[in-house]
């Protein structure tokens, strides 16, 4: 594997007397499919809330292309180049397919209230950024939808839409916080075959929380398995599956 | 047969209340209807710019002509009617001054509010304007160099000077409508632009705008820096209108009164908030010129105007849910690079099929 450019170093977060995560170190390299399982309540989500910037940490690190970043609020750690997505996906609904992927890029300069009024001013930026987004859009195979409301979209579409928000930036790494959750067996390998995509041809790095093993586990590199905030088991899928404590974790009491 | 009605006269008083009561309505559509803040205080921001026109205008006058009496005392307001038309570049100078300082200092209240509510969430921001607007209209009524429960009087109109005050009002009415198409242009301008698009984001779902790099806290600081700051200049207009203030013109029924027009012309949508103030201005006005030629002695104006402004209300959001102009999608430039593209990709495309 090549080096890391995600790094957890003995994580901690504690809601009173919750041990939420308890000492979780892991690592995602670049241009890896990385897998995070666990049975619910294991902690899966809350490590994504520390790493995105959602919560301050209790103990431990976040380092990310060799910078430290808990601590960050999560427009920062955005900022830095990290994209997260959400197990229902949270486009905007009054606006467009093209208006979603239009908001993503940082720092426009007809985001600022004082030069928005002036058109000339971000006209060219806008425009730059418009052609980016439907070129975009049409290499995925929904150029249909540029025009498109939110809700006009299957679930797929807008899982797929989320992720290709991101592209329009530089962000390097991707936490999807259970892409397949809520669509056919079929479509969810196309996404995971789409994120395969994204990383051979954008070089772009994924770690996923998912339940659905039956579909990740045919997808991923390495998987980390959480359970009760601790890091129970690791390594490549067939060896994490076979695991006794893993499936002691997922079956037995 | 009708009494007579003077209908120049009535056109003129229906502007200038236009005029206030649409900026108010598209500043709280920048706020409500754009970036979703429940902003229930309006009201307060508009008390700020009157009583900051008044206190200034009424103060410099005194200190100018070196008269020792307070302003709310009866010497005051005596010295204030001789003073006040005496100058017209003091006049022009007072009105210039109260409009820059109204914006600038209700739009930095606005901004400080945001500090402590904006972190607690939106239900806690609405009330917690409500209840400054409440708080700062029980300090008015106590405070005495404010005029305390009478208000400040003798506000020196800017064109006093003009000895017609048929004149004078016509004149105003134009300023005041020249302020409502800077305040709908600038609304209309940042509404189509990446920032307009940032407002809706944050309006849809503020923790996805927040995953998506924007900064939330700032985005809605400045949006009340410049909800706020209309609303004060709003509230200046009014003070040099009416020539007078007290703290009864700045109840809570007053912001309700800006929320029914935004309502009723269409949420999210500027020009929607002008219709909206239009209409419900212009039933105020007519009410207030027919009731005293009707000789209606059973039920005031005001309850008529709150019957009919509910009745307005209902019907059109039987019918017409969005209101009267529902939210447009928002232009940018973005669309004609995607309509040059399409035809681009269409000439392409039918090219392509043929070979």
């Amino acid at each position: 594997m090549t080096k890391p450019i995600l790094e957890v170093k003995d994580l901690a977060k504690y809601f009173g007397g919750v041990k939420a995560l308890d000492g979780v170190t892991l690592e995602v390299p670049e241009r890896g499919v990385i897998g995070l399982i666990g049975p619910n309540g294991s902690g899966k989500t809350t490590l994504f809330n520390v790493v995105t910037g959602f919560y301050v940490p209790t103990r431990g690190e976040v380092w990310y292309a060799g910078e430290r970043i808990d601590g960050l609020n999560p427009n920062e750690v955005f900022l830095k180049g990290l994209v997260r997505t959400f197990q229902i996906p949270r486009l905007f609904p009054s606006l467009t397919v093209l208006e979603n992927v239009l908001l993503t890029p940082p720092r426009q300069v007809g985001e600022r209230v004082l030069t928005a009024p002036f058109r000339s001013k971000w006209e060219k930026q806008e425009k730059e950024l418009a052609r980016k987004a439907v070129a975009l859009l049409r290499k995925f195979g929904l150029g249909e939808y540029v025009r498109a409301r939110v809700s006009e979209l299957s679930a797929a579409h807008m899982k797929m839409i989320e992720t290709i928000r991101g592209l329009i930036t530089d962000a390097r790494v991707y936490l999807l916080d259970e892409p397949a959750a809520g669509v056919a067996y079929t479509t969810a390998r196309e996404l995971f075959t789409f994120i395969k995509r994204l990383r051979d041809e954008e070089g772009l790095t994924f770690f996923i929380i998912e339940h659905r093993l039956e579909v990740l586990m045919d997808f991923v590199d390495y998987v980390y398995v959480l359970h009760n905030g601790r890091l129970l088991s690791e390594g490549k899928p067939d060896e994490v599956m076979s695991d006794p404590k893993v499936i002691e974790a997922y079956i037995g009491r | 047969m009708l009494p007579s009605f003077d209908i120049l006269g009535f056109l003129v008083s229906w502007g200038t209340f236009l005029g206030i009561y649409a900026i108010l309505a598209i500043s709280l559509n920048l706020e409500v209807g754009l970036t979703g803040m429940a902003n229930f205080g309006k009201v307060a921001f508009y008390g700020i710019g009157a009583y900051l026109a008044a206190s200034l205008s009424v103060y410099t006058v005194l200190a100018v002509y070196h008269v020792a009496a307070a302003p709310y005392t009866t010497e005051g307001i005596i010295a204030l009617g001789k003073y006040g038309g005496a100058s017209p570049a003091l006049d022009l100078g007072i009105f210039a001054a109260s409009l820059m300082l109204g914006f600038i200092i209700a739009g930095c209240v606005g901004y400080l509010l945001t500090y402590p509510t904006l972190r607690v969430g939106p239900a806690f921001l609405g009330i917690t304007l409500l209840a400054f607007g409440e708080l700062l209209r029980i300090f008015l009524l106590n405070y005495q160099p404010l005029g305390a429960s009478k208000g400040l009087s003798g506000i020196p109109h800017p064109f006093l000077w003009i000895p017609d005050p048929v004149l004078r009002e016509r004149l105003y009415v134009l300023v005041v409508l020249g302020f409502l198409a800077v305040t709908l242009w600038f609304a209309e301008r940042i509404t189509n632009s990446p920032f307009g698009r940032v407002l809706k984001a944050v309006r849809d779902d503020e923790v996805a705008a927040l995953c998506m790099g924007k900064h939330v806290p700032r985005v809605k600081a400045t949006v009340l820096f410049i909800g706020s700051g209309m609303a004060g200049v709003a509230g200046v207009l009014l003070a040099f209108y009416m020539s007078s203030v007290n703290p009864n013109m700045f109840v809570p029924a007053v912001t309700f009164n800006i929320w029914a027009m935004v309502i009723l012309g269409g949420m999210g949508n500027n020009k929607g908030a002008v219709v909206g103030a239009a209409i419900i201005t212009f039933v105020d006005r007519i009410l207030t010129f027919i009731t005293p030629n009707l000789g209606i002695t059973i039920i005031t104006p005001d309850y008529i105007r709150w019957m009919i402004v509910g009745i307005l209300i209902v019907l059109v959001l039987m019918f017409m849910p969005g209101g009267l102009v529902p939210e447009k999608p928002i232009k940018t430039p973005a669309w004609e690079a995607v309509e040059s593209l399409e035809k681009e990709s269409k000439e392409g495309g039918s090219g392509g099929g043929e070979a």
